[in-house]
């Protein structure tokens, strides 16, 4: 007792001695209890009845009676189908694309124009979605780029953006020029950390540059490629929502309504039920956090550092 | 951190250029082209007149330049108020950024200070879990912000990311430093401001960069939070202007003034929303490469 008494002392008399610390740090504790804890225990209006003059606070508990429209809901179950169909997807189409181009930027030997494609291959991502959305409407439209390049070679014109068949290949095509190369740095970096010794001795071995590529290159960004693929099944269910936003439209809407979209829809453009979309979101931040947590453990795991401290 | 120059193993055996060379060239000529193209597209078609660009076919030059669309557009207005919101973002919303990324830390960046552990989780439990858009949204509505800047300046007051970068950056730096000026008798603020600031110098800008291009981009939280024309930001004014038909659902214009834009106004907006970080990317592409890096995997 008076040792655990002791302790509690000590810890203040540290405090104190620490107290300009205290201050610094206290702007940004505040602004994360009100801007993220509030709205972390505003979760609970899952499971309360929501009346806007009562607030988040006040609102009476109704216990689980959300949940059960919620997963009565048609669209909510097809959503998350949605969701994690359009995101394993990515895992195929849109992980290997910055491994790819890391590799290929590597080997080229025309230094000339390594550092210029470089630089246009990163500057995409910079843009917003909005941006590069007005682009894409641009370059696929029945005027744009695509189309003109169908009808030179005697196609013909193709509504990319209307189609429902051709959403998804577009939304991994898109996630590709845009991010693909400010992915393709992280790579880059792993490959120039490589021993150099190595490709040297390949070299005097009399390697081809193919199985330097497979032997020495690739084992040497392993580690990269499992903790960044670790990272993306761990935001399966969160990716993507500026992107469809963005690109579907009337026409698309119904193969683009993923998680998010219809988290947006049933709350900000139909009458909204704010106790029932907590509800959808509070499943969805639950998934989302064993996912996480789980790709941080199996990072760890590996040997790696994790994926946030 | 190393040379942070990416650029591949110099090797000096066998540098003769073969076939798979000019194979790996013209495959990422083409990727390069796919991105370049678009680009002076959209130039092409916001310097022609309508005409021009449905007789084209293939349109990287305008066949007679014109400004007519820059014209139009601006005549419009609400680029003008997207400029105008986007710049008070900007104004406000980086120095507070600032100011909250970097005092909190170099508070946590202190290897003595007793509650460090406890805060350090206390961000990290928010990066993996967090309340989402609806009850932020009801927070802010309880707090009467809604339909005002603060709401979007407050929302995305902090970026725990670049907080962690900040920090680990803070911690790298020799300890000596902070303990020879506390033998001296300087306090922490003066330690913060006199030694750490100025010797943190290049992560401080990369982390203002990071954060200008965020506001720059700035468009779900305005949508969400401000549903007034006069505080529209520039990417939802450029939404409405490219994306006028089906935007109008999420989109509170009124119709009763809504005119057609042509391509060319539409490309005019889309050069105009984008020409900042256009002009400053290829300048700064030090930095944001840097910034990627000591983030490494986390953002």
């Amino acid at each position: 007792m008076v040792k655990s008494l002791e302790r509690v002392k000590n810890f203040f008399k540290d405090l104190w001695k620490w107290r300009n610390n205290c201050i610094m740090i206290l702007p940004g504790v505040g602004w994360y209890i009100i801007f993220a804890y509030i709205p972390i225990y505003g979760l609970t209006l899952a499971f309360k009845a929501y009346r806007a003059n009562l607030g988040i606070f006040r609102s009476p508990w109704v216990g689980l009676e959300n949940y059960v429209y919620v997963f009565r809901d048609p669209a909510f179950l097809e959503s998350i189908w949605r969701t994690l169909f359009i995101n394993f997807g990515r895992l195929l189409f849109q992980f290997p694309y910055p491994i790819i181009l890391a590799l290929l930027l590597n080997e080229l030997r025309i230094n000339r124009f390594k550092k210029a494609m470089q630089t246009v291959l990163t500057f995409p991502h910079f843009l917003s979605w909005v941006i590069v959305a007005s682009i894409m409407i641009n370059v696929l439209g029945s005027q744009g780029l695509v189309n003109s390049l169908i009808k030179i070679f005697g196609g013909e014109a193709v509504n990319f953006l209307g189609s429902t068949k051709l959403f998804v290949p577009l939304l991994y095509i898109t996630e590709n020029w845009k991010s693909g190369g400010w992915t393709m740095i992280i790579y880059l970096a792993a490959i120039s950390g490589i021993d150099t010794e190595q490709y040297e001795s390949a070299e005097i071995d009399g390697a081809t540059r193919l199985q330097i590529m497979r032997h020495i290159t690739l084992p040497g960004i392993k580690n990269t490629i499992v903790v960044l693929f670790i990272l993306a099944v761990g935001n399966i269910m969160v990716q993507g929502f500026d992107q469809v936003f963005n690109l579907s439209n009337p026409a698309t809407a119904k193969v683009a309504e993923i998680l998010d979209m219809y988290i947006y829809r049933i709350t900000f453009k139909t009458a909204a039920d704010f106790s029932f979309s907590t509800a959808v979101s509070l499943f969805r931040s639950v998934i989302n956090f064993v996912l996480l947590l789980s790709a941080d453990r199996i990072t760890k795991w590996l040997g790696s550092e994790g994926l946030f401290s | 951190m190393k040379s942070l120059q990416v650029t591949g193993k110099k090797r000096r055996l066998r540098n003769r250029i073969e076939l798979l060379d000019i194979i790996i060239f013209i495959i990422l000529l083409a990727i390069t082209l796919a991105i370049i193209l678009p680009f002076l597209n959209v130039l092409a078609i916001s310097f022609s007149t309508q005409k021009d660009f449905m007789d084209s076919r293939f349109m990287l030059i305008p066949k007679k330049v014109t400004f007519a669309n820059y014209k139009a557009i601006l005549q419009d207005g609400r680029l003008w108020v997207g400029y105008r919101t986007t710049l008070i973002f900007l104004m406000i919303g980086v120095p507070l950024n600032l100011f909250l990324t970097t005092s909190m830390a170099y508070g946590l960046s202190q290897p003595g200070f007793p509650l460090r552990k406890f805060f350090i989780y206390f961000i990290i439990f928010t990066m993996m879990f967090n309340g989402g858009i609806i009850p932020l949204y009801l927070l802010m509505k309880q707090i009467n912000l809604i339909n005002t800047i603060w709401s979007v300046i407050l929302g995305a007051g902090l970026n725990s990311f670049y907080l962690i970068i900040m920090r680990n950056y803070f911690m790298s730096l020799p300890s000596s430093l902070v303990e020879s000026a506390r033998l001296d008798g300087a306090n922490e603020w003066q330690i913060l401001f006199r030694i750490i600031i100025p010797i943190s110098m290049p992560i401080i800008a990369t982390i203002t960069l990071f954060y200008s291009v965020d506001r720059w981009n700035e468009w779900y939280f305005a949508m969400i939070f401000i549903r007034k024309n006069e505080l529209v930001s520039l990417q939802l004014a450029l939404r409405s202007i490219v994306m006028e038909g089906q935007a109008s659902q999420h989109f509170n214009y009124t119709d009763v003034n809504a005119i057609e834009f042509s391509d060319g106004m539409k490309m005019g907006a889309v050069l105009c929303t984008m020409l900042p970080i256009m002009c400053v990317f290829p300048f700064l592409q030090k930095h944001f490469v840097k910034g990627r890096l000591l983030g490494a995997i986390k953002a």
